[in-house]
């Protein structure tokens, strides 16, 4: 059982994510770029290269200056993402997160830079970070 | 034992840097991996009109094969173009077996007509996307493979985005609507362009920018998963041919400033155009928006609720435009009073 927001959570996922080559074709694959995660106050930094996400790691507020994107959701949100993933074995039509970016105001992928060319990996990547988070349906998660 | 034929092999004293050993990197042997001594020099003019692969011994007697016109690197150059062209192969997927279609269930008529007038006007914009493109591989120079690998890669997205688009409309007892001619004007002057820039910041900045938005706010207008997996995947491929042109543009700014002006002139045009006419599905004269408004809306009782959502885009295409010309290196224009697109967001949000 890995508890939601954790360094050791987001491990877990990776293992899954990068053990399963089903991730890397159908439209995921190769993936370069630092993505930073904000749940609710905390801070995490998820690192993809090549087909893999190799680093996940705790992360302060002024290292959200330095990732290409953030995601950026109160931890509610990020639960029921989840919860709904872990229900369905993947997101279904509300919880994507290209839905989620579309019904915010600000959007949930966001940057400090506002540099669009590095804030595009977000739609560029989009269906690798949604097999991420996909893959979170099979680690055991407490909140 | 010795042969019995004769052999010259005189072709073996024509030949290019020799001793090469490339080594793969962690993501298998790249283009960028091969860059390896002069086979990783790129002229900055080529008077390559053979056909020559570049770093290949020259032949004298060949025959002139090609009629380039690209022939100066910051026409067409990018800093990136190796790792887009690794990255678009990598990611490729299926129309036929990445989409959910056994997803797909019948619709009220009026959002499956909404459904097939939109994928009918995509389909049309697509043919368009892959033309344009492949009409300016012919006309470059070998020596500058790498973005010329990029946009053959972006003729097979195009294509797949045509076929998905066209599947979808005879896919759930609809069909294909009329034309709805958003390849003429704007659109269809692409293909006029004389010069590759000019071509790549119309489609690449400002046509293929704003399609990627629609691509991103499909999946809000989608009715079963099929759709929204769809949508999803061609604006992977958008925001790769969008990355494409920004970088290009970010590269012919340092590299040529002299070209500057012109380009500028560039995006005067497109964004005098950008919400105009029919090009433009979110725009505000679109044939096409009442289509988008139909779906977003959740059918024609609802297209008031549709038309708010449909500005909601179009202040996303207008805010995502702006910072893309921005990162490229055009963003003094918004500043200083050039760029129309600020009064533009104003009056979406009025």
């Amino acid at each position: 059982m890995a508890k939601f927001p954790s360094v050791v959570w987001f491990d877990a996922v990776r293992k899954v994510f990068n053990g399963d080559e089903s991730y890397q074709g159908a439209g995921g694959g190769q993936c370069n770029c630092v993505a930073g995660m904000k749940v609710g106050n905390k801070i995490f930094i998820l690192t993809f290269e090549g087909l893999e996400c190799i680093d996940a790691r705790d992360g302060k507020d002024k290292d959200l200056e330095e990732v290409d994107f953030y995601l950026d959701m109160p931890i509610a949100d990020w639960r029921a993402m989840l919860k709904n993933i872990a229900e369905n074995n993947r997101a279904t039509r509300d919880c994507t997160l290209n839905t989620l970016d579309l019904d915010r105001e600000d959007g949930l992928s966001t940057s400090r830079h506002g540099d669009q060319y590095r804030e595009d990996l977000f739609f560029r990547y989009n269906q690798t970070f949604q097999f991420f988070f996909d893959a979170s349906a099979r680690v055991k998660t407490s909140y | 034992m010795e042969p019995v034929l004769d052999m010259q092999l005189d072709w073996m004293d024509q030949q290019g840097s020799w001793g090469a050993a490339a080594e793969p990197s962690k993501q298998g042997l790249t283009l960028a991996d091969i860059q390896v001594g002069a086979y990783g020099d790129v002229p900055e003019e080529s008077d390559n009109m053979t056909g020559r692969p570049r770093g290949a011994g020259a032949r004298p007697e060949s025959y002139r094969i090609g009629g380039y016109s690209v022939r100066s690197k910051h026409e067409i150059w990018l800093e990136n173009a190796s790792f887009l062209y690794e990255e678009a192969l990598q990611r490729q997927w299926s129309s036929a077996t990445d989409v959910p279609w056994d997803s797909i269930e019948p619709l009220p008529d009026d959002i499956e007509q909404a459904e097939c007038q939109l994928a009918t006007f995509l389909t049309e914009v697509e043919f368009v996307a892959g033309d344009v493109p492949a009409r300016w591989i012919s006309q470059t120079t070998p020596d500058y493979f790498e973005p010329r690998n990029v946009l053959l890669a972006q003729v097979m997205d195009e294509a797949r985005h045509m076929d998905v688009f066209r599947k979808r409309a005879l896919a759930n007892g609809g069909g294909l609507m009329g034309a709805t001619g958003g390849t003429a004007g704007v659109v269809g002057s692409i293909d006029l362009a004389r010069d590759f820039t000019e071509m790549s910041s119309r489609l690449h900045i400002s046509g293929e920018g704003a399609v990627l938005t629609i691509f991103r706010m499909g999946e809000l207008m989608a009715y079963n998963e099929a759709e929204k997996a769809m949508y999803r995947l061609c604006a992977q491929d958008e925001a790769r041919h969008v990355a494409f042109g920004v970088m290009h543009m970010r590269y012919m700014s340092e590299t040529a400033p002299e070209r500057r002006e012109e380009i500028d002139c560039y995006l005067d045009e497109a964004e005098r155009q950008i919400l105009a006419g029919s090009q433009n599905p979110a725009g505000a004269q679109a044939e096409s928006s009442e289509s988008l408004a139909i779906l977003l809306g959740g059918g024609k009782d609802q297209y008031d609720e549709g038309v708010n959502k449909l500005i909601a885009i179009r202040r996303r295409q207008l805010q995502e435009y702006q910072k893309r010309v921005r990162s490229a290196g055009f963003g003094e224009r918004f500043d200083n009073g050039r760029s129309p697109i600020k009064e533009m967001l104003a009056a979406s949000a009025a």
